[in-house]
């Protein structure tokens, strides 16, 4: 059956009429899965994006291909969107003293000035 | 010294074979179920058409054969040796998916076989795509499990598709029976009916576990014909328009 | 692969007063303060009910185009000349299809669902790039599209991942990524093309002379023509004024048609030394108008081809559903 294409692929599909209706139902395209990208041995996993599929084995099956069929990567992790427990980004503010705080850091602490005030002392 | 004729002969049948099955393949890039698995399937694809790629570079470089460009597409359809199970139209997902279950697992037994193969080229191209036909057969498996599993219609398609495809893929091992001998002997790879026997023996768990009904063993009768040249209709159609634009100018570079 | 001559949305007055009520100032301002300062939007934010119906629209357009957009070259797999030619194309194809999946998922994280998008594409409700619209009639066509569509794309998105929401820019700085070795493939096919003999050079330049129509359309629009660009470029979901990626597009490529011994069916394009910008004939915009509503010469194919993979599929999805599991939106 010729469908008048100048593909010849689409040539060889039985296609619809024009303007036929065709609808897509809500969770058709199933659930989803981000996807977590390990580069080498050794580096954290990193969120790269999502995949929708029926189950978790699928999931990874599909995201072997949509996000490590190019660049480096040795392992993957996939995990249901609807699992993910995140802040509310209202929430930002809890963050916002952090830096304030140099007791929890190294440079918090002057030892070498101590050092040379000691030895100028004697 | 290994035979030359013979192993140029299973070269070709193995590079045809991916060579159709992967520009069948590739007619599903744009137009899968969902995305993620169109990307899959599409990669997939690639990779067949890769590893014909590499088999005819091999006829090429080391069995002095035609530019591997040339063998590949602008060959008559008699000199073809594919098999007619990788000729085969689409047809609806489920024939596809389970023509790429059968296949790929034929495909990884005889690369399997040829870890060890006396034809170096053979036992290293083995090697460097044992990865890949892992992910092919993982995909494969899963679509298979999940789909006959997934209520009465999907598994009355995926029984009907194994129906459709199983004498088809037998016909993977149609044996050139005068280069089988000296193939085995030589141990460029174990032969036909011994590559048959294993497959049959890796798919069977699979389709056990997806409850799918293979049928008794000898009433399967193997489709042969196209490792002497016999193809089906379906075939030249394809030749032509894989050939299309090579053939406007067959000397021009494209 | 594309973006490029959006059509965004044009509320009406009524509409706009209701939105802008629920838009309370305080939580405006500071919207737009962060995106003042230069930083990302992020999914759970508070967002103006306009930047969000903006941006979908936006998203899910160039996410539309993608899957279109794999329609023409998917025409030429079986038929590419080589391995070497056959593998990039089948690659590049598939590219557009993952990038039409990276894109969904962008616009998912704004509310509105895959199925949702795929259906306002079917019913014709949603557009998609015009260029979609032409068939891809030769092998040289694939190499035009391959080389210049690819190009303007460029321009567009890398103009677009420097936009305020994060989750899209995200996914175009992986989409520029790939583009670079679209662009490159298809650079390589019309050199090929462009060097060979007359009859392919013939073969190029007469499918350069049609798409050249086409890819001035793509940029969408003269600038003086639009009236909202506005408020869309202060929240940083249009980067670049159509004109501006226009002349940017020429002043990148068309030197690289030139150079080849190629010509353009545009007697008055050229680059006027003293502005720095280019002139050119104005494409005819009523043409643009025509396809963008389905008057063009594929729109009925491509909807038709879409819907058959819509129903091909359908067994599959449905197959395997799950209606009862815990869903969410992407997280990111």
């Amino acid at each position: 059956m010729s469908n008048d294409s100048l593909d010849p692929r689409v040539n060889r599909l039985k296609l619809g009429e024009a303007g036929e209706v065709v609808k897509v139902e809500e969770g058709e395209n199933w659930n989803i899965y981000e996807v977590f990208h390990q580069e080498k041995r050794g580096a954290h996993h990193e969120h790269v994006g999502c995949v929708h599929a029926p189950d978790p084995q699928l999931a990874l099956v599909f995201a072997k291909e949509q996000f490590a069929r190019r660049k480096k990567c040795v392992n993957l992790w996939v995990v249901k969107s609807a699992d993910i427990l995140a802040f509310d980004v209202e929430d930002e503010d809890m963050f916002a003293n952090n830096l304030e705080k140099t007791y929890r850091d190294a440079s918090g602490f002057k030892v070498m000035e101590k050092i040379n005030k000691f030895k100028q002392s004697k | 010294m290994i035979n030359q004729a013979a192993i140029k002969d299973l070269i070709i049948k193995m590079a045809d074979d991916e060579l159709i099955q992967g520009h069948r393949n590739s007619e599903w890039t744009g137009l899968g179920p969902v995305m993620e698995e169109d990307i899959a399937f599409s990669s997939m694809a690639q990779d067949k058409i890769g590893h014909a790629w590499a088999l005819y570079r091999i006829l090429h470089e080391d069995l002095g054969g035609e530019d591997p460009d040339r063998f590949a597409f602008l060959r008559p359809e008699k000199e073809y040796r594919s098999a007619h199970l990788v000729e085969m139209p689409n047809g609806t997902y489920d024939f596809s998916l389970m023509r790429h279950f059968l296949f790929d697992q034929a495909e990884t037994i005889r690369y399997e076989s040829m870890q060890e193969s006396s034809f170096e080229s053979l036992r290293l191209l083995s090697k460097k795509v044992k990865g890949e036909l892992k992910y092919h057969t993982l995909h494969a498996n899963a679509w298979v499990m999940q789909l006959s599993k997934a209520g009465e219609e999907s598994y009355g398609r995926m029984q009907q598709a194994l129906n459709d495809t199983i004498a088809l893929a037998a016909g993977l091992f149609e044996a050139s029976p005068e280069h089988e001998a000296a193939l085995i002997e030589d141990k460029v790879y174990p032969g036909e009916a011994e590559l048959y026997r294993r497959w049959l023996d890796r798919i069977y768990p699979v389709l056990v576990k997806a409850s799918l009904n293979l049928p008794a063993i000898t009433a399967i009768k193997p489709v042969y014909g196209g490792r002497q040249g016999i193809h089906t209709i379906h075939l030249q159609p394809l030749l032509k328009e894989m050939s299309e634009v090579f053939n406007l100018d067959a000397e021009a570079g494209w | 692969m594309y973006g490029g001559g959006y059509i965004f949305d044009e509320p009406n007055k009524k509409q706009l007063r209701e939105e802008q009520q629920h838009d309370e100032p305080e939580k405006l301002a500071a919207f737009e303060e962060r995106i003042a300062k230069g930083e990302k939007i992020e999914p759970g934010d508070w967002m103006p009910v306009e930047y969000r119906r903006q941006l979908i629209r936006l998203i899910e357009q160039h996410a539309h185009s993608e899957i279109i957009g794999a329609l023409p070259e998917g025409t030429w797999i079986t038929r590419a000349p080589g391995f070497k030619r056959k593998l990039a194309l089948i690659a590049k194809v598939q590219d557009e299809i993952g990038h039409g999946q990276l894109l969904y998922n962008a616009a998912e994280t704004l509310g509105k669902s895959r199925e949702a998008m795929i259906n306002d594409l079917l019913s014709g409700k949603s557009k998609y790039s015009n260029v979609f619209n032409y068939p891809a009639e030769t092998w040289a066509d694939v190499a035009v599209i391959g080389f210049l569509i690819d190009a303007a794309a460029i321009v567009n998105q890398v103009a677009n991942a420097k936009g305020s929401y994060g989750p899209y820019c995200r996914a175009l700085e992986r989409i520029c990524y790939e583009e670079s070795f679209h662009l490159k493939q298809g650079h390589d096919a019309f050199i090929e093309l462009a060097t060979g003999t007359p009859a392919q050079k013939a073969m190029l330049q007469d499918a350069l002379n049609r798409w050249w129509q086409p890819i001035m359309h793509f940029f969408g629009p003269p600038d003086k023509a639009s009236s909202h660009s506005e408020k869309l470029m202060q929240w940083k979901v249009k980067m670049a004024s159509n004109d501006d990626m226009r002349n940017q597009f020429l002043d990148s490529y068309v030197p690289k048609i030139w150079e080849l011994g190629m010509t353009l069916p545009d007697p008055a394009l050229k680059k006027n030394a003293e502005t720095g910008k280019w002139e050119y004939t104005d494409p005819d915009w009523e043409e643009f108008f025509r396809v963008i509503n389905g008057g063009g010469p594929c729109n009925a194919e491509r909807l038709q081809v879409r819907k058959w993979a819509e129903e091909q599929g359908r067994w599959v999805r449905k197959a395997l559903m799950k209606p009862t599991e815990k869903r969410a939106l992407p997280v990111a």
